[in-house]
């Protein structure tokens, strides 16, 4: 059945996916119309009794017939959608074409590409199947999604397609591109994964919520209001297993082919992020991390799109949480090329720090009526190949936007701030959970840098031409060597001592 | 020209026909005037049928402030009209707008992906017509209403010729 189980996935042939997919996809529904249908008779079939029961009258061999026909046409859907999904890699593109009634063909250009994501939900992951995920810049939907393919046969044509949109293979070629080698950069223990969970906001109001139904019941001397949480506790315990299955075994990995990241406990997901498709970073802290020194990252990567939800939130993670080491290496991954002679000391401002140490230029102090806590940690600074905004005293953010990524900005200004002579500057950027704003800086400085940022954005954008990573480096005549890393080896020791770490007070 | 501090220094706004005035003129008279009618029906049913519930002077009150902030918006829209102002740079257009709120915004011309040009029956009585440019960002707001329609046609023109010379990746 499996036409192409022992060839790699080549070009120009049409592949299908593996014929269990529509079963595994659709599993539900099976097991719907079994159990609906048949669950009368397993239950006399466990209880000893006879399988029919003779008061139906027969009616029963109907009901069977019905169920058995419903059972066959869910079946013929899922096979007939299997024969007529159809995908091919070829000159450039990747197409697939599904749906047997109403026929859809699509294509997708490999060097449009943002991001490739494997998905394994469990059961596909028992049946060592995996899902493929091409996203281009189209805010939310996957350009292409091929559901299921032989985990190996997925990796392979993950590497083609990477390979062609890097520019290293040739459209031409028919041999299978090898998988780019790749070099773990850091993973996150269970240990601190659970940490954070315990520590997240969500704990805190956790523990409000406790404390207030345990005073509440002592006050009205009924044990009733435990009654009343119970649905609570369920909900709250779902989301904690959520967090903690898709943040289970976190790994980055650098390798030509982008920032490789994997997670999940029993849904596993590798996704591929090549170089520069990071539109934007933001590193929080959230008020009780501060005591374990520990921050995340996010990012807007143009295929993820905005839409808020929990898969999304996980995609959007480049570290569901780690030490300034982790996230100086993350930040060296990012940003190969940090702009500046002493990344370490200027990160570790942006991240801790206050007023205008490393160079940030923060609200001037007439302003600190409207942002008494604040004026001394907003601030920005200019590297040469990243702006970094700096803001909120108690929950810490940095956010990060490459220069050659830079939308379009915009300025306001309120009449408060007019007053107080300070304004607003606005990034603007892909749809994601980073949202670029500088707030409330001098208005001179805000104007100026309004000016001198589009001017930089021009500058880098000229710099950066081909969509082509790596025919762009080979041309260049250097290996994309994770450079950047020199730049954290420093604080890279400190990554296996990251509890020991100061504590950023 | 109306310009202000948060504005970049030596930049020559142009300004948009001063005929959107009345398209801002009529969408103000949809939205107010009829939340103003609206909101006067209890003071018709307490005056007229006899209502007890709404006294009398809150029944008056709530129409007669919401007239009163009618009659501010009203008064604000030939300055907000003033403020609109778009300079086409060589690299980038920069939009701005707003008086009490104020926005400067830009657009370098090769972040681009597709440009608007949109009617309403009011612009198409005056001649007018509404650009709107759209980047990669959904944040990107970038509205210039109240062009006349052939400035509308020419800066289309030349949004999309400019963008292709200068069209860059994401």
């Amino acid at each position: 059945m499996d036409v192409n189980r022992d060839r790699p996935a080549v070009d120009a042939d049409w592949h299908r996916v593996h014929p269990a997919s529509p079963f595994v996809r659709g599993w539900v529904a099976l097991v719907a119309v079994v159990v609906f249908f048949g669950r009368d008779i397993f239950e006399r079939a466990l209880q000893g009794r006879e399988l029919v029961d003779e008061g139906l009258n027969g009616r029963i061999l109907w009901l069977l017939a019905g169920g058995a026909a419903l059972l066959l046409l869910t079946v013929a859907g899922f096979v007939l959608s299997w024969y007529f999904t159809r995908y091919q890699l070829s000159q450039g593109y990747v197409r697939v074409n599904t749906g047997f009634l109403f026929k859809q063909q699509r294509q997708a250009r490999l060097d449009r590409v943002q991001a490739i994501d494997i998905v394994q939900p469990l059961l596909a992951r028992i049946f060592g199947l995996a899902e493929l995920k091409f996203e281009v810049a189209d805010a939310g939907e996957s350009a292409v999604r091929l559901a299921y393919l032989p985990i190996e046969q997925a990796k392979q044509l993950r590497a083609t397609i990477l390979g062609r949109a890097a520019g290293v293979a040739d459209g031409a070629e028919t041999a299978p591109v090898p998988e780019a080698p790749e070099h773990v950069v850091l993973s996150v223990p269970h240990g601190r994964l659970v940490g954070s969970l315990l520590l997240s906001e969500q704990s805190f109001f956790v523990v409000l919520g406790a404390i207030a139904s345990v005073v509440f019941s002592v006050l009205t001397e009924s044990g009733a209001v435990v009654l009343y949480l119970i649905p609570a506790i369920l909900g709250l315990g779902a989301a904690y297993w959520k967090s903690f299955n898709k943040g289970f075994n976190f790994t980055a990995a650098i390798s030509p082919d982008g920032i490789r990241l994997r997670y999940g406990l029993l849904d596993t997901q590798a996704q591929t992020v090549p170089p520069g498709r990071i539109q934007a970073l933001r590193i929080t802290q959230p008020p009780l991390w501060r005591i374990l020194g520990w921050y995340r990252i996010q990012v807007n990567v143009a295929g993820y799109g905005g839409n808020p939800g929990n898969e999304n939130a996980a995609r959007t993670t480049l570290l569901p949480v780690g030490g300034m080491g982790e996230v100086m290496q993350t930040l060296a991954l990012v940003l190969p090329d940090p702009g500046t002679p002493d990344p370490y000391r200027v990160f570790a401002a942006a991240v801790n720090g206050l007023d205008s140490d490393a160079g940030f230029t923060t609200t001037p102090r007439r302003a600190r009526l409207i942002a008494p806590l604040g004026w001394r940690r907003n601030a920005f600074l200019a590297t040469g190949t990243a702006l970094l905004l700096r803001s909120g005293r108690w929950w810490r953010q940095l956010v990060l936007v490459p220069h050659q990524r830079t939308q379009s900005m915009a300025l306001s200004q309120g009449p408060l701030a007019r007053r107080f002579g300070v304004a607003d500057l606005v990034l603007h950027t892909t749809a994601g959970p980073v949202v670029p704003r500088l707030i409330q800086a001098d208005v001179g400085e805000a104007v100026a840098l309004f000016d001198q940022q589009a001017a930089r954005a021009r500058e880098a954008r000229k710099r950066q031409t081909s969509e082509q990573w790596l025919a762009e480096l080979s041309r260049a005549g250097s290996l994309p060597v994770p450079a950047p890393l020199q730049a954290v080896q420093r604080p890279a020791n400190a990554t296996t001592t990251t509890q020991e770490e100061p504590r950023n007070g | 020209m109306h310009t202000s501090a948060i504005d970049p220094p030596g930049i020559e706004w142009q300004r948009v026909s001063s005929k959107y005035v009345t398209v801002r003129l009529v969408e103000w008279a949809v939205g107010n005037l009829l939340l103003v009618a609206v909101l006067s029906i209890p003071l018709l049913f307490v005056l007229l049928g006899g209502w007890q519930f709404p006294p009398l002077w809150l029944a008056a009150i709530v129409p007669a402030a919401m007239f009163l902030l009618a009659l501010w918006r009203l008064v604000l829209i030939p300055r907000q009209v003033r403020a609109i102002g778009y300079a086409e740079r060589d690299e980038d257009l920069l939009i701005r707008r707003g008086i009490f709120y104020q926005r400067t915004m830009v657009v370098p011309y090769g972040r681009m992906q597709y440009v608007d040009v949109a009617v309403g029956p009011v612009e198409r009585a005056l001649g007018l017509c509404t650009l709107k440019l759209h980047t990669a960002s959904p944040g990107t707001n970038a509205l210039l209403p109240g062009l006349p329609a052939a400035e509308g046609a020419r800066l289309r023109e030349q949004l999309t010729a400019r963008g292709e010379a200068r069209l860059a990746g994401l």
